[in-house]
C-alpha cells in the first residue's frame, strides 16, 4: 500500500496499475476456464460408489503404513483436487490467483515488463487474446490505457484501487457477455505499443517481441465492460469479438 | 501412481464433507488447521463427523460456525503477545468494504483486546464498521444498523493513534449521521458549553498548579461532552427500540442506567470537586462492570488515563541537592535550559524572522527566477556582524571596547563553562570559542566574560533585517547575525559604496560592527567577507576571482570541515589554487558525486546558488545533552514529558505535525570518567531509535506516550544516560493534516460554522437579487459574496476560535481593499492571518472556482426574472452567438428603451469582480434610471473591458437569452441557426449549456429538470431511465418537432463526442437505455435511429470496431 514519496504520478499509477493488472488478467484467465478450475468439478462428474469402497480399503492400508506417508500424500492431495487457481484477497474484493508458478510467473512478468512503458505512456492497450487450435483469435479482452503525462498533482492510491477494483466487480458477473470456448484452445497477453520499444536500449525493451496474431478480417465488436477515468490513469476495459456469428443472429 | 490416482478421489469425495466448515478467511494457518482436523478425525473413522451430520439445519449449521469463528479468535488473540485493551468491550463488525481492509481491522482487534464478529447479530456486535453504505441502506437504517452505531474505521485507526477508545460520535458515517435528527447536536452543544464552564470555574478553584492541571481539564472537557452525545443517542435508541421485544429491552435499560448514573457522578464532581475524584471513578467503573459488553463502558478507559495524568505531580521529586542545573532537581530543567541555550536561539531564531518578515520572505521565491539571467553581471553583497554575541553584549560598555571580552554560559569559580564567543582582541590572546573560561583565563587573566542576553540579541538581529531589507528586497538570511543581499537588479554602479552605506547605518543603530563581502556569487561574497573582518569590507570583482582563490587555505570555503580538510591534507592539498590542479573526475570518485563536484566548483569560484531560496526545515526536535542526570525512571520520565512539551511547542510553532519520531540518547561510555565540562556529556555512545505512525500528530500527549514507549526499547541504566534527543520528521503542514482530523473541537464548533455558513448564503442570495435590480451599485457587496467561495476552511478554523479576538474570516475580506493597503499594514495583517493572506490575494486574483451552489441560487434568481419581465421583441439567437460585442452594444442602445429584454444576470459569473460580462446582462430598466454622467462612464468601461472575457468564455456566456415558450417557434423559423449554435460545446462549462436550450420544449426541459436535480456532475446514464419514465407519459400528449428530435441527436452526439474516449462504458449504457425504450416511444425510436450510424462511426473510429447491442 505504502507508495515511495518521490515517485511521479506516472509511475505510482503505473505501479497500481500493474499490480491490478495482474489480478485482472488471471481473473479474465479463470472467467473463460482455460484450465480446471478447482476441485469440484471432478468430483461432480465421477462416479460416487467406486471411491467410497476403494477409500476405505485404502485407507486401513495407509493406516496400517506410516502416518508421515499420509501426511505426505495429503500434500500432494491438496495440490491435485485444487485445480489451478486459488481463491485470494486483493483490495477487498475475492479474486483468483494462479497456482501454477508457471502460470503464474508468465503473467506476473508480461505486465511487470509493461511497467516502464506504461510509465512513459507507451502503451495503447493490452490485450488478453483467446485462440483456437488453427491461431485464430476468438475473442480478445483489452485494457485500453491513456497515462496522462502532463498530469502533476500527487496519485491517491486508495482512490485509484478503489476505481479499480470495480473493473474486478464487474468482471466477476460479466461470463454471460462473454463466448464460449472451444476445449483446446490457448491464450496470450499482447501489449499495443504506440511506437516500437527500441531494441538494446534497455532490458525491458529486449523482452517484448512482435506478435504474429492474426488479424480479423471481418469488422469486429466491441462489449464494453467497464469504464474508469481519473487523472492521471483513464482505463476501459472491453471485449472484442469477431462479427461472423453474432451478425448472423442480429 | 495407482494409488495417488485413487486417492485424489477419495479425497474429493471427503473434502465435500468438508467444504462446509472451510472458512471463509483463507490464510495459511487455517489451512492447516483445517489438514490436522482432517486427519485425526479420520482416524478415529467410526466417528466421521460427515456422515453423522450434525447440523440439522441452515440456523445449527451457523451457530456452530460462529463459534468456531469465535474459538478460532479468541486462539489468535491470545497467542499475540503485548495486548493493550484499547478495545475491550468493542465488538465490530465490518460491512462491505473498507480502508483498512476488513482484514486488517480484524488484526487491529486481535491485536487490542476487542472482538471482531464476521457475521452482523445484534447481540454480539457493539460498533458497524463502514466507510460507504448503498441507498437502500441508508433508507431505512433502523433495519440495517439494528440501531447500533456506524462508524467510519478511521475511528479505530484513531483510537489507535491515542492509545484509547475514541467517542464514535465524530466518526459516525455522514450519510447515517446527516439523516439522523438536528435535536442531538443542538442540545449536545449547548449542554457541553454549560458544563466547559463549570469545570473551569471548579477547577480553577482546586488547583492552585496550572500547569498540571492543564492536561486534565482538556481530558474532562474532552469527555464531557462526548458522553452526552453518547447519551442523547442512548435516549434515541431506547426511545426508538420500545416497540421492541422485551429481551432487548432489559438490554437496552442495562445501557441507560450506568450512564444515568454517570451523569449524576460528574456533577458530583462539580459539586465537590475537592474531594479525591479518582475514588469516585472506581465506583463508577465498578458499577458499570455488569454491563460490561455495552458501549458504555467505553468511557472508563479515559478515567484510568486521567490517573495517570494525576500521578506526575506527586511524583515529581523535590531534591535537596546543591547542584541547581541538572535534571535532578531542577523540575522545569528543560524550559530553563532551552532558555540558556546559544544554539536554541539561533535555531529557533529563522522561526521568528520569518514571522517578522513573511512578506519578504515570500516575495523572494518569485525573484528567483529573474535572476538567472546569466548576461547581468550579478553583484552579491554578505553582511555578517562581527563577533555578534560579544558585541551586542557589550555595545552599551563602550569602555570594554578594545579589552578582551567574551561571552559564555555561567562565570563560575572553577571556570569549567566553555566561551561562547570572543572578541577580536581575546582572540588576539588565543582565545577560541569553545575553550573553557579557566584555560581562557590563563591566557588572559583579564578577560571580562558576560553572560548571555537574548533580548538584546533578538533585539539587535531584528534592526539589523530591518535595514537590510530596506536596501535590498533579496535577503536570504542565514543565521541572526548573517546574510546574504542580491543587488543584481538593482543595478548598483558602486556596490562599495552600498556597503559601506550598510554597514554604517548598522553601526549607528544598533552599535556593532558589521562586515560586508561583495562577490559575483555567494561563495566569493562570503570569501570576501571573510578578508574583510573585522569591521571592513571587501570586494572581490570577477577579475580578481583567480588571484584571490589561489593563495586560499582549503578549509576557507564552505562545507569543507575539519574531515575533509584532513582527507585533503593527506593529497597534500592546502589552498584552492593545489585544488584545482585535480579533475573534476578523479575529486567525484574520491569524494562522491556532490561532494567532488563542489569542490571543483567552489576552487574555481563557481557558484550556481540564488540569492533567496529558503529551505523546508525537514524535521523539527530538541537535544538536551548538558546537565542530563537522573536518579530512577521517575526523573527521565519527567525530563521525557518536558523534552515532549518543548518538541509539541516547536511543532506548533512552526505549523507542522511529524510522523516519525526519533528518540536519541547518549550513554555514558563504560569506562568513561566525570566529564571535564560542569555537568557536560563527556565520551558518550550515541544511540537512537525512532517509530513512525500513520497520522501526523503535534500533541504532547500523543508525544509523551511515544516517547515512552521509545525509551522502553533501549534497555538503559537511566543513570547512564547523558543526552536525550527528541527529534521529528516526516512532516506535515498542520493546516491540511487538521481537516482530515476529527478533533473534538472542529466537531463541536461544526454545528455553529454550519449555521454561520447559512447565513453567509442567505445574504448572499440577497445581495445577488440586489444586484440584479441594480446594476449600477453591484459595490463591494457581489465582491463580499463571490469571495464567500474562495474557503470554507478557512471559516470553520475561524469560528473555532475566540468569537472576539479573532479578525474576521478570510472570506469575509475584500481583496480590493486588502491590495491597496499600504505595506507594513499588510504584512501585520498577514501575520495575524498566519501569511494565509497572500494565498488570499493570490486566490481572488485568478479566477474563482465555480461552485454549483452558487450557481443554482443565481439560476433560480434569474429565472424568476426571466417570467416577470416582459418583452416584445426577442433578439434572435443566431445573433448573439455571431455578433461581436461592439455590435451588441450598438444594438442595445440602438434599440432603445422599451424594446430591450435583455435579462439581468448571468448565472455563471464566478468572477470577484464586479461588472458583468457583457452589456446585454445590464437590466436596461435599470439603467435609464441612472444619471447621466454614470451611464456614460458604465457604456464607457463595459465594452472595452470586457471584449476580450467575451471572447475568451464563449461557453458561459451565451447564458441567459430570453425565449421562454416561444423558443420553439424561433427555432423553427431559422433551424439552421439552431444547429449553428447547437455546435457550440453543449456540454461545457460547469452548468452544460444545454440547459439554457432546453427551456423551450417542454419535454426536454423535463431533462434539464431532473438533470438539475440529479446534481450537475452526474453522467447523463444515470439520468436516463428516470428521464424516459417520465417522458413516457409526456409523450402520449405531445407532438413531435423534427426540431426537438434534432435537438436530442444533437446533445447525444456531443455526449457521444465527449465520452468517447474515455468512458466507452457510460456510451454503452445510454444506447441500450434509448434503444429499449425506442420499443415504446416513438420519439427515442427516431432519435436513436438518428443517431446510431454517427455511434458506430465514432466507435468504429477510437477503437476500430463497432459497438455491440445485443
Amino acid at each position: 500500500m505504502q507508495r515511495k514519496e518521490n515517485e511521479t504520478p506516472q509511475g505510482q499509477a503505473a505501479s497500481v496499475l500493474v499490480e491490478f493488472l495482474e489480478v485482472a488478467i488471471t481473473a479474465v484467465v479463470f472467467l473463460k476456464g482455460v484450465y480446471p478450475s478447482g476441485f469440484l468439478l471432478p468430483s461432480l462428474d465421477s462416479p460416487s460408489s467406486m471411491p467410497f469402497l476403494f477409500f476405505f480399503f485404502f485407507f486401513f492400508l495407509l493406516l496400517l503404513l506410516l502416518l508421515l506417508l499420509l501426511l505426505l500424500l495429503l500434500l500432494l492431495l491438496f495440490d491435485v483436487g485444487k485445480g489451478a487457481f486459488e481463491r485470494r484477497r486483493y483490495m477487498n474484493v475475492v479474486v483468483q490467483r494462479a497456482r501454477h508458478p508457471q502460470l503464474r510467473y508468465y503473467i506476473h512478468a508480461t505486465v511487470s515488463g509493461l511497467l516502464p512503458f506504461l510509465q512513459k505512456g507507451m502503451v495503447d492497450r493490452v490485450a488478453v487474446v483467446f485462440f483456437n487450435t488453427d491461431n485464430v483469435p476468438l475473442e480478445k479482452f483489452i485494457f485500453k490505457l491513456t497515462v496522462n503525462q502532463s498530469y502533476g498533482s500527487s496519485v491517491e492510491g486508495v482512490d485509484l484501487q478503489i476505481s479499480l477494483r470495480s473493473f474486478l466487480a464487474k468482471l466477476s458477473v460479466s461470463e454471460s457477455l462473454t463466448k464460449k470456448l472451444p476445449p483446446d484452445c490457448r491464450w496470450e497477453i499482447t501489449g499495443n505499443f504506440q511506437l516500437l520499444p527500441e531494441t538494446g536500449t534497455s532490458k525491458e525493451a529486449n523482452f517484448w517481441i512482435p506478435t504474429d496474431t492474426k488479424q480479423w478480417e471481418q469488422p469486429l465488436f466491441i462489449t464494453p465492460i467497464r469504464s474508469m477515468s481519473s487523472d492521471p490513469l483513464c482505463l476501459q476495459f472491453y471485449i472484442e469479438h469477431p462479427s461472423l456469428s453474432e451478425s448472423s443472429v442480429l | 501412481m495407482d494409488s495417488r490416482l485413487s486417492n485424489s478421489s477419495s479425497s474429493t469425495h471427503h473434502s465435500n464433507s468438508k467444504k462446509r466448515k472451510k472458512n471463509a478467511t483463507a490464510n495459511n494457518t487455517n489451512q492447516k488447521t483445517l489438514g490436522v482436523a482432517w486427519g485425526s478425525k479420520s482416524l478415529s473413522a467410526s466417528s466421521c463427523s460427515s456422515r453423522k451430520s450434525p447440523f440439522s439445519d441452515f440456523s445449527s449449521y451457523m451457530a456452530h460456525k460462529n463459534c468456531k469463528l469465535q474459538n478460532q479468535f479468541d486462539s489468535e488473540a491470545s497467542a499475540s503477545a503485548a495486548r493493550k485493551p484499547i478495545f475491550s468491550g468493542v465488538s465490530i463488525f465490518v460491512d462491505g468494504f473498507t480502508v483498512p481492509s476488513s482484514q486488517e481491522l480484524r488484526g487491529y482487534m486481535l491485536k487490542y483486546d476487542g472482538r471482531f464478529e464476521n457475521y452482523f447479530s445484534r447481540h454480539c456486535v457493539t460498533h458497524i464498521i463502514c466507510s460507504n453504505l448503498p441507498d437502500s441502506k441508508v433508507k431505512n437504517i433502523r433495519a440495517f444498523s439494528a440501531g447500533l452505531p456506524v462508524v467510519k474505521p478511521t475511528w479505530i485507526l484513531d483510537s489507535i493513534a491515542a492509545n484509547r477508545l475514541l467517542s464514535w460520535v465524530p466518526y459516525q458515517l455522514e450519510q447515517v449521521a446527516s439523516n439522523q435528527p438536528k435535536l442531538s447536536a443542538f442540545f449536545t452543544l449547548k449542554s457541553s458549553k454549560m458544563s466547559e464552564d463549570t469545570f473551569t470555574n471548579a477547577l480553577c478553584q482546586v488547583e492552585p498548579d496550572v500547569q498540571d492541571s492543564f492536561p486534565r481539564v482538556g481530558q474532562l472537557k474532552e469527555r464531557h461532552p462526548s458522553e452526552v452525545g453518547e447519551m442523547v443517542e442512548v435516549c434515541r435508541q431506547i426511545s426508538n427500540e420500545s416497540n421492541d421485544i422485551s429481551s432487548k429491552k432489559t438490554d437496552v435499560f442495562m445501557m441507560e442506567e450506568p450512564i444515568g448514573e454517570r451523569v449524576i457522578c460528574d456533577e458530583e464532581k462539580l459539586a465537590e470537586a475537592n474531594s479525591s475524584e479518582t475514588n469516585n471513578e472506581r465506583n463508577t467503573e465498578g458499577e458499570l462492570d455488569p454491563t460490561y459488553q455495552e458501549p458504555s463502558t467505553s468511557f472508563s478507559i479515559p478515567c484510568s488515563d486521567n490517573q495517570n495524568v494525576h500521578q506526575f505531580p506527586s511524583s515529581e521529586a523535590t531534591g535537596s541537592s546543591k547542584q541547581c542545573h541538572s535534571t535532578l532537581t531542577d523540575p522545569n530543567f528543560v524550559e530553563n535550559y532551552f532558555k540558556n541555550s546559544r544554539l536554541h536561539f539561533i535555531g529557533t531564531w529563522r522561526q521568528r524572522y520569518r514571522k517578522r518578515f513573511p512578506t519578504l520572505s515570500t516575495g523572494l521565491n518569485n525573484g528567483i527566477s529573474n535572476s538567472n539571467k546569466s548576461d547581468i553581471k550579478s553583484v552579491i553583497l554578505h553582511v555578517d556582524m562581527d563577533c555578534f554575541f560579544v558585541s551586542v553584549v557589550i555595545r552599551n560598555k563602550p569602555a570594554l571596547f578594545d579589552k578582551p571580552v567574551a561571552v559564555c554560559h555561567s562565570n563560575n569559580s572553577k571556570g569549567t563553562s566553555e566561551i561562547s564567543s570572543a572578541n577580536y582582541p581575546a582572540r588576539s590572546y588565543g582565545i577560541r570559542a569553545g575553550m573553557f573560561v579557566r584555560d581562557a583565563k590563563a591566557l588572559c587573566p583579564h578577560l571580562v566574560t558576560f553572560p548571555y542576553n537574548f533580548e538584546a540579541y533578538e533585539e539587535v538581529a531584528d534592526q539589523f533585517y530591518s535595514i537590510l531589507h530596506r536596501h535590498c528586497n533579496k535577503v536570504q538570511a542565514v543565521s541572526c547575525d548573517e546574510a546574504f543581499l542580491d543587488f543584481t537588479d538593482a543595478m548598483v554602479e558602486d556596490p562599495e559604496l552600498l556597503a559601506s552605506s550598510i554597514r554604517k547605518e548598522i553601526y549607528e543603530t544598533t552599535r556593532c560592527t558589521a562586515s560586508a563581502g561583495i562577490g559575483g556569487n555567494m561563495l566569493m561574497a562570503r570569501i570576501a567577507t571573510r578578508t574583510a573582518k573585522p569591521n571592513g569590507q571587501c570586494y572581490i570583482t570577477p577579475e580578481r576571482v583567480d588571484d584571490h582563490l589561489n593563495q586560499l587555505p582549503v578549509d576557507a570555503l564552505p562545507g569543507i570541515g575539519y574531515v575533509l580538510q584532513e582527507k585533503l591534507k593527506k593529497q597534500s592539498v592546502n589552498t584552492c589554487g593545489q585544488l584545482r590542479m585535480i579533475s573534476k573526475n578523479s575529486l567525484q570518485k574520491e569524494y562522491g558525486m556532490k561532494t567532488g563536484e563542489m569542490l571543483w566548483n567552489y576552487s574555481r569560484g563557481i557558484d550556481y546558488r540564488s540569492v533567496g531560496i529558503i529551505q523546508e526545515c525537514k524535521s523539527i526536535g530538541a537535544d538536551v545533552n548538558w546537565g542530563v542526570r537522573f536518579r530512577d525512571m521517575k526523573d527521565c520520565e519527567h525530563f521525557l514529558i518536558n523534552l515532549c512539551k518543548e518538541v509539541s511547542l516547536r511543532l506548533q510553532c512552526c505549523g507542522v505535525q511529524g510522523r516519525t519520531f526519533t528518540l536519541k540518547i547518549k550513554k555514558r561510555r563504560k569506562d568513561a570518567d566525570e566529564p571535564a565540562k560542569f555537568m557536560g556529556c563527556g565520551d558518550c555512545e550515541n544511540l537512537s531509535h525512532s517509530v513512525t505512525i500513520p497520522l501526523a500528530t503535534e500533541n504532547v500527549e500523543i508525544l509523551q506516550r511515544i516517547v515512552k514507549q521509545l525509551l522502553g526499547c533501549f534497555y538503559i541504566d537511566v543513570k547512564e544516560i547523558r543526552g536525550i534527543g527528541l527529534h521529528v520528521s516526516r512532516l506535515e503542514n498542520a493546516d491540511t493534516s487538521k481537516q482530515e482530523k476529527y478533533t473534538l473541537k472542529s466537531w463541536l464548533t461544526s454545528g455553529s460554522a454550519s449555521v454561520e455558513k447559512q447565513k453567509y448564503h442567505m445574504g448572499h442570495n440577497k445581495h445577488n437579487s440586489d444586484c440584479a435590480n441594480c446594476a449600477s451599485s453591484h459595490g463591494c457587496i457581489h465582491s463580499q459574496g463571490s469571495s464567500f467561495q474562495i474557503d470554507n476552511k478557512i471559516l470553520n478554523i475561524h469560528v473555532s476560535g475566540d468569537p472576539i479576538s479573532t479578525p474576521p474570516p478570510l472570506c469575509q475580506l475584500d481583496v480590493e481593499v486588502i491590495r491597496n493597503l499600504p505595506s507594513e499594514v499588510f504584512s501585520e495583517l498577514n501575520e495575524i492571518y498566519g501569511g494565509k493572506l497572500i494565498d488570499f490575494i493570490a486566490k481572488g486574483k485568478g479566477k474563482c472556482e465555480s461552485s454549483s451552489s452558487l450557481g443554482n441560487s443565481l439560476e433560480d434568481d434569474a429565472t424568476c426574472k426571466e417570467e416577470d419581465l416582459p418583452y416584445s421583441d426577442p433578439i434572435p439567437l443566431n445573433q448573439i452567438f455571431s455578433e461581436n460585442k461592439a455590435m451588441q452594444h450598438e444594438r442595445v442602445l440602438g434599440s432603445g428603451h422599451g424594446s430591450c429584454s435583455q435579462v439581468t444576470h448571468n448565472s455563471n459569473i464566478e468572477r470577484d469582480d464586479l461588472l458583468p460580462s457583457s452589456l446585454s446582462q445590464i437590466d436596461a430598466s435599470v439603467l435609464q434610471q441612472i444619471p447621466e454622467d454614470l451611464k456614460a462612464v458604465i457604456l464607457e468601461h463595459l465594452p472595452a473591458h470586457r471584449a476580450q472575457d467575451f471572447c475568451s468564455t464563449p461557453a458561459i456566456c451565451p447564458g441567459r437569452i430570453n425565449q421562454d415558450s416561444v423558443g420553439v417557434d424561433t427555432s423553427k423559423n431559422c433551424p439552421g441557426t439552431v444547429n449553428h449554435a447547437l455546435n457550440d460545446s453543449l456540454w461545457a462549462g460547469n452548468l452544460p449549456s444545454w440547459m439554457d436550450k432546453f427551456k423551450d420544449s417542454s419535454c426536454l426541459r423535463k431533462l434539464g429538470e431532473i438533470y438539475h436535480r440529479s446534481g450537475f456532475n452526474s453522467q447523463l446514464s444515470s439520468v436516463l431511465p428516470q428521464f424516459l419514465s417520465e417522458f413516457h407519459h409526456l409523450d402520449l400528449t405531445q407532438e413531435i418537432y423534427d426540431e426537438t428530435v434534432n435537438i436530442m441527436c444533437e446533445l447525444l452526439k456531443q455526449y457521444v463526442k465527449v465520452k468517447i474516449e474515455r468512458d466507452i462504458e457510460e456510451i454503452y449504457i445510454c444506447f441500450r437505455l434509448l434503444k429499449r425504450f425506442a420499443v415504446k416511444s416513438q420519439f427515442f425510436s427516431r432519435v436513436y435511429n438518428d443517431i446510431f450510424p454517427f455511434l458506430q462511426a465514432a466507435v468504429d473510429d477510437n477503437y476500430g470496431g463497432s459497438l455491440f447491442m445485443p
